[in-house]
Order: C-alpha cells, then sequence, then structure tokens
C-alpha cells in the first residue's frame, strides 16, 4: 500500500466513512500494520481537538445507575497479546493463490462436512447462526453457530487448502473497540466444538471469520494470514 | 479522612493514585470501579454533547455514550496509553458508536425525516467547531490551507458524522466529485500535520 493511499484510507476511516466489511477489514489491516494503525492513532488525535470544542451538557441523572448495572459482575477482556507483527503486504501477497486452491478443493469437500456434523448431538439451541462465505465467489464455507455459553460449533462444508505448517483459526469480532477475538484452531477439518474466551452475547451482524495461521496459531493474538471464509451472524428464529 | 501519617512505605503494593483519565483508564483494567465512576464524573457531559452532534437526538446521544462506558469498562485493559490519551480512546468509541446508531437502518425513518433546516443546522456546527479551535492548534491551520470545499466535507463528515452522499446532498455536488474531495483533502491534512 502506498504512502499515499494509507493515508487516504486511515483519513476515510477516522472521518467515519467507512462502514460494513470494508471497516472491519480495515481493523483487521490495522492489527497487523503497526505504521498503518499509528497513522490512524495521529490523525484520530489531530482531530479530536475539533470534538473538544463542543460545550459539555448535562449527565442526567440515572446513568451513572444504569451503567453501573450493566457493568455489575461483567467479565473484563483481557489486554491484547503482543507478538511478531506480520505485514499486510505479506498476507496479501499469501492470498494471491488461495481462490485457485479452494476452488480445485471444492469438488473433494461436498458432503464431508455433512457427515461429520451427524457425530455431534447438540441439544441446546444456538443463539446466532453465521454462513461463513468464501469472498471471491461467495460459496458458503462453514456455518458457525455460536451458544448463551461462549461455545462455538464450526461446520466445514468445503475442504480448506491448508499447506504444511498453517492451520485454520475462527475468530470473531464482538465490537470494534476490542477487536477480533480468536475463538480457536481447528487440528482437523470436521465439525468441531470450540470454547471461546467469555465475551458478550453475539449481537445481530457480528462478524465471524476463519483465516489461515502459521500452526500452531496466530503469533500475534489476532488475525495475520489471510481470510478464507467470513460471514455475520444472524439470530435463529425462536 | 485524613491520610498524611501514611508513608509510602505503608502500602508497598500500591501504585501512586493517578487522578487523570489515562490512571482511571489504567486503574479500570484492574477491576476498580472508583476509577470507572471518576471518569464517568470528569467525561460524560462533554461525550454527550460530542455524541449529540452526530445523532442529532438527546436520547440517542446518551444512549451512544452508555454504551461507550460499559464497552470502556469491559475493554478497559486493551486501552495502550503508548497508542493515545485515554480521552483520545473515550472519544473514538463513543464516536463510533454514535455514527452506528445512524447508520443503522432501522433509524432511517429519524434520518429521512431531516428537514433542509437541519442540514443547516449540521453544516454550522462543523463551521463552529473550526471557528472555535484555539489558532495554535495546527489543525486549524492545517484545515485553513484547504480549498474551502475540501474544508467543507471532511468537517461535515468529522464533526456531524455525515456519510459521503449526505455530504454531496448537503453540499450540493456529485459524489463522485465529494469522495474526491475527501480523498485528496485528508492526504493533504496529514501531509501539513506531520
Amino acid at each position: 500500500m502506498s504512502r499515499q493511499d494509507q493515508m487516504a484510507r486511515a483519513g476515510r476511516y477516522v472521518l467515519g466513512q467507512m462502514e460494513g466489511r470494508e471497516r472491519d477489514d480495515f481493523e483487521v489491516a490495522m492489527q497487523a500494520d503497526a505504521e498503518l494503525a499509528s497513522r490512524v492513532d495521529r490523525l484520530a488525535q489531530s482531530m479530536q481537538a475539533l470534538d473538544d470544542t463542543v460545550t459539555p451538557g448535562a449527565i442526567p441523572p440515572g446513568m451513572w445507575k444504569a451503567i453501573e448495572a450493566r457493568t455489575a459482575g461483567m467479565a473484563q477482556l483481557g489486554p491484547v497479546r503482543a507478538g511478531t507483527v506480520v505485514s499486510l503486504e505479506a498476507a496479501r501477497a499469501r492470498r494471491r493463490w488461495l481462490p485457485a486452491a479452494l476452488a480445485a478443493s471444492l469438488v473433494l469437500a461436498l458432503g464431508v462436512g455433512y457427515l461429520a456434523g451427524t457425530r455431534l448431538g447438540a441439544p441446546r439451541e444456538p443463539v446466532a447462526v453465521a454462513v461463513l462465505l468464501n469472498e471471491t465467489d461467495s460459496m458458503p464455507g462453514a456455518i458457525v453457530q455460536a451458544y448463551a455459553d461462549d461455545s462455538v460449533t464450526l461446520r466445514p462444508l468445503r475442504a480448506f487448502a491448508v499447506p504444511e505448517g498453517k492451520i485454520l483459526q475462527v475468530w470473531t469480532l464482538p465490537d470494534r473497540e476490542t477487536g477480533p477475538v480468536s475463538l480457536g484452531t481447528l487440528p482437523r477439518q470436521a465439525t468441531t466444538r470450540l470454547q471461546g474466551p467469555d465475551l458478550p452475547l453475539p449481537h445481530e451482524g457480528q462478524l465471524y471469520e476463519i483465516t489461515l495461521e502459521p500452526s500452531p496459531g496466530s503469533p500475534t493474538g489476532k488475525p495475520t494470514g489471510p481470510i478464507l471464509v467470513k460471514g455475520y451472524a444472524r439470530f435463529s428464529p425462536s | 479522612m485524613c491520610m498524611k501519617g501514611m508513608t509510602a512505605h505503608a502500602m508497598p503494593q500500591e501504585p501512586m493514585l493517578d487522578q487523570t483519565p489515562d490512571g482511571w483508564m489504567l486503574a479500570m483494567a484492574r477491576g476498580d470501579r472508583a476509577a470507572f465512576a471518576a471518569l464517568f464524573e470528569a467525561e460524560a457531559g462533554r461525550l454527550i454533547a460530542i455524541a449529540r452532534r452526530i445523532v442529532r437526538r438527546q436520547d440517542l446521544a446518551e444512549e451512544a455514550v452508555q454504551e461507550g462506558f460499559v464497552s470502556a469498562w469491559q475493554s478497559a485493559a486493551r486501552f495502550d496509553p503508548q497508542r493515545g490519551s485515554a480521552r483520545a480512546w473515550l472519544t473514538t468509541i463513543v464516536r463510533n458508536r454514535a455514527l452506528n446508531l445512524i447508520r443503522n437502518d432501522a433509524r432511517l425513518e429519524f434520518h429521512d425525516a431531516e428537514d433542509v433546516a437541519a442540514i443547516g443546522d449540521r453544516a454550522a456546527d462543523a463551521m463552529a467547531a473550526l471557528n472555535q479551535l484555539s489558532d495554535r492548534d495546527a489543525l486549524k491551520s492545517c484545515l485553513g490551507a484547504l480549498d474551502e470545499p475540501k474544508r467543507q466535507a471532511i468537517l461535515l463528515c468529522y464533526v456531524t458524522g455525515l456519510d459521503h452522499g449526505e455530504v454531496a446532498a448537503t453540499m450540493k455536488a456529485p459524489l463522485g466529485t465529494v469522495k474526491s474531495w475527501i480523498r485528496r483533502g485528508v492526504v493533504a491534512l496529514q501531509e501539513c500535520l506531520s
């Protein structure tokens, strides 16, 4: 990404001109690119002089009580683990060969996921379901079912090409401030139940994705590799 | 209560009490609710006013700020003072919440009902914010160095949370032109600020 391009994207982000997938992708990119993140931080910090021109409003009575009640007993998230940062360019370069590899393996994959799924009895009702799609051809690649106890079941619908030394890792984006959170890795391409960290219940539209990471998992605790499939949570009709 | 008699070695594990937004955020990451209350008292009024410039409604502004504080408590350990101040971090959270509220489809009826006078208010808000910047602030001179349409487009996006389509409608300019103003404007602005 050229310097001008970086500045243009950082600007669009800080000005609130990115939405949906573009914004999610940009936030993932920032996790892997310290230079981009610091550009965003610097611009945001400068622009906030405009926010500081407001005359503070009255704080409504009861607002603090409501916040206190909402946060009572709420688990706090841990810090983001520091680690090696993989550049976005490197991730992009690796991404180029993927669509062909995916297409080649699709024929073999059909049906396997469904068979594997029958092994897993799931008496509980999921709170949300997300169908993860391959971005290039919009074909479904996996189904995520999220449960109230922070666990998810992941059912692959196609075989993903996983080179030696790589592993599939499942992520969700509870909110933009938190950033992407790992739900775990898939040692085998079969329906798998993963116990995620303590997170708020998924919300409508919450992002789930699978990336290809160095085995045994992303060295930074954040997605560094190409996104294979992604999708947004929908609530199960009750 | 007077704590004067207590010397530093009486509490060897306690870090110095830092009564700033940065200090409160760091304490919140350790589960300190008193620090959370102090941060709320100090910042909520300012944040409500910032959110109101974007969402234009008191109830939605309060919703954005309430959600923002809940999220700040939950993610306190993710605050990294190396990346910027706690006030900036919190402001970004609340701004994002406010933008989410107005970009959410469910609120569109409110958006559509906005009349011409209200759009005029937005432009006035955006310009007022620029005028109130301190003359010593580099942002003021760098925004001042931009062509008028670029400056106005950037201020409308940032201060009042319009998307580029709404900026085009407000400025009565084609969408493609507005996008290009924003792109070239933010690049020039960052060149000037660096």
